[in-house]
């Protein structure tokens, strides 16, 4: 590490590669974090999380009993033992609360005066962080499995909504229509997630083992659908053609930098594809154990050299570089089965979800120099 | 001014350096090149031949491997490379979707040939062991590939079945197989749930493999007790853990 120090000090580095550096140096050593601990809110388990991308600071939580709670996250009391605080919760007092479980939560990624909340009583809520009501009310015929709004997206605010009819719901926030749907899948749609990349490229996992890919631009139908043995006929029987597992593929995650795509089935694997052929890169992961029936939150580090893969795994989260596949390492600390987990850039502090409601932050620990030092080694050089 | 660029991510590699060649409890793979085919054909030892009166040719199984190197995908894409050349053959084995039997190709054709030997259906097992590609990287074929492009009668293509190299795998296509190979997959399911279960049954479910190794195997367990150890850890079964007096084997529950 001094090495990098150095060789950033005296100009012979980019200044990314000091970052990267100790980006990967502390996802290498992720530990429970003894000190650290968020407020128990939520009774039952919690479903989703979600870190707003604009500060990192505010994080929210949805869960299986239709409260949806905001935390700050940020430590201005000055000690290192410290409870993050909810800032405000819609609970089960509110008249607005969704009636069964809370699926998926997103802030908007542009402020956090608002975020969508979508859960099993057929609805998705976009709501006022404000007032904490709901500006708009989206009804479905089926349970809402997942939905997700474009990171990126300056030309539209297309909300995906994945449900269990096998057509995907594209909501318009501006005009409040949802005439757009995407016809393809022949059972529930289990995850949805726009491309980091492009604004227009969306990728759909469903329940029959397929994940589309769509430009929503096109009048027609997916772009392509993954195949998991790359077209080559041979290797399996002949209904799995054109799947991309043998089970229900129930997690999908793009990398930050949109290239690569991850998907997680009930077969216990985990494929990576390259997003722009939809090939399979064939890296061999292992047996990722996934028993879930709904949607699996999984996260990919953002800013480290190689980058590594988070994925809940029965009451740890294991962790597996990127395009090795090798397991690093598995991070235990919950005392219940994990649901779903993110990754917090700037601090590189994973926050893991349980049934228990049992929160985890897992920060590497500074031992020698106070949180607020360490911390600046990270945001020091942003050029 | 030369520099060499070094990856970040060769920092946080871990070289520990042994020193002297005792050998502790704890004994892992060096981090070598790997040598795919040596590991193949130590594997290919501990097939029983004489089980099956020398019917059979060697099999091994692609998860095998798995156990004795950590990097799966290399291990993929060195086998790979080797059914490209034409050395190995790869078959999907029947009784699981993930789990495929490898076989070197000079072993299954002479096997095959020796298995034919004062049968009817020879001649076409000949003509089909020629007329199969010789890097073959298919592990079936369809109908209309086998009338135009190995122009195959449907007479000769029943000849096949009943001779064991193609198996049915539905309506119009076949899978390549091995003849004789149902009793090896019999003996082997047989085997590993036999192992499996001394494994479950030890206290806390997890046993030394040393110890393992030493044990007296029922008369279900026909392979030698080392192929199958090499078997539940690749399948991950079973969690294989490094411990001061040896590898524990620990079960898993699914």
């Amino acid at each position: 590490m001094l090495g990098f120090l150095t060789a950033r000090q005296a100009g012979l580095d980019d200044p990314l590669r000091l970052r990267r550096a100790e980006s990967t140096r502390r996802v290498l050593s992720l530990k429970l974090n003894p000190d650290r601990d968020v407020d128990r809110i939520h009774g039952n388990g919690i479903n989703t999380i979600d870190i707003e991308a604009i500060e990192g600071r505010y994080m929210l939580s949805g869960g299986a009993d239709g409260v949806i709670v905001v935390y700050d996250l940020e430590n201005y009391s000055g000690k290192l033992q410290y409870t993050c605080k909810a800032v405000c919760t819609v609970g089960r007092s509110s008249k607005y609360v969704h009636k069964f479980s809370v699926e998926t939560v997103q802030w908007y990624p542009y402020d956090t005066g608002m975020f969508v909340s979508s859960s099993f009583d057929k609805t998705m809520k976009v709501w006022d962080t404000e007032t904490l009501k709901p500006a708009e009310v989206f009804q479905f015929e089926g349970n809402v499995y997942s939905h997700h709004l474009s990171p990126i997206a300056r030309k539209h605010s297309l909300i995906a909504v994945g449900t269990k009819e096998p057509k995907i719901q594209l909501c318009d926030l501006k005009s409040g229509s949802r005439i757009h749907v995407l016809q393809g899948h022949r059972a529930e749609v289990l995850s949805v997630r726009w491309s980091p990349r492009y604004e227009h490229i969306l990728a759909t996992a469903s329940a029959d083992s397929k994940v589309k890919v769509w430009d929503v631009r096109r009048a027609s139908g997916s772009l392509f659908t993954l195949d998991q043995h790359n077209g080559d006929k041979s290797k399996a029987s002949s209904e799995a053609v054109n799947t991309a597992h043998d089970g229900r593929v129930n997690g999908l995650c793009f990398t930050g930098d949109g290239l690569y795509l991850l998907t997680t089935g009930t077969d216990d694997r985990m494929r990576l594809w390259n997003s722009a052929t939809g090939e399979n890169t064939l890296v061999n992961y292992g047996k990722v154990c996934n028993e879930s029936r709904k949607r699996l939150q999984f996260t990919v580090s953002r800013g480290c050299s190689p980058e590594f893969v988070f994925v809940p795994c029965g009451s740890s989260v294991a962790v597996y570089g990127l395009h090795t596949g090798e397991l690093v390492t598995m991070l235990r600390g919950h005392y219940n089965n994990v649901d779903c987990c993110e990754f917090h850039p700037d601090y590189q502090v994973r926050h893991t979800k349980a049934p228990g409601g049992d929160y985890s932050l897992l920060p590497d620990e500074f031992k020698d120099e106070p949180v607020e030092q360490g911390c600046d080694v990270a945001k020091l050089t942003i050029s | 001014m030369n520099r060499k660029r070094a990856l970040i991510s060769d920092t946080f590699k871990v070289k520990k350096r042994r020193y002297g060649t005792q050998k502790f409890g704890a004994v892992s793979d060096g981090d070598g090149p790997t040598d795919i085919r040596a590991t193949l054909e130590y594997l290919m030892t501990l097939f029983p031949r004489r089980l099956f009166n020398d019917t059979l040719p060697q099999i091994v199984l692609k998860h095998q491997l798995y156990s004795i190197h950590n990097d799966k995908t290399l291990v993929d894409k060195e086998l790979n490379k080797l059914r490209e050349r034409g050395e190995l053959l790869m078959f999907q084995l029947g009784f699981d979707a993930d789990t495929f039997g490898l076989v070197f190709a000079s072993d299954y054709k002479a096997k095959v040939l020796a298995g034919e030997e004062g049968r009817a259906t020879r001649a076409t097992v000949e003509k089909f062991l020629q007329k199969l590609p010789s890097p073959c990287t298919d592990l079936s074929f369809t109908k209309d590939k086998m009338l135009r492009e190995f122009l195959f009668t449907d007479s000769e293509i029943t000849q096949l079945v009943k001779s064991g190299v193609l198996t049915v795998r539905d309506a119009g296509s076949w899978w390549l197989s091995i003849p004789n190979s149902g009793k090896f997959t019999k003996y082997f399911i047989q085997g590993r749930k036999a192992v499996l279960g001394m494994v479950k049954k030890s206290k806390y479910s997890e046993v030394l493999k040393a110890e393992l190794e030493e044990r007296r195997t029922t008369s279900h367990v026909k392979f030698h007790m080392k192929y199958h150890i090499h078997d539940i850890v690749g399948a991950e079964l079973v969690e294989s853990i490094p411990t001061t007096s040896g590898i524990l084997l620990r079960f898993v529950e699914p």
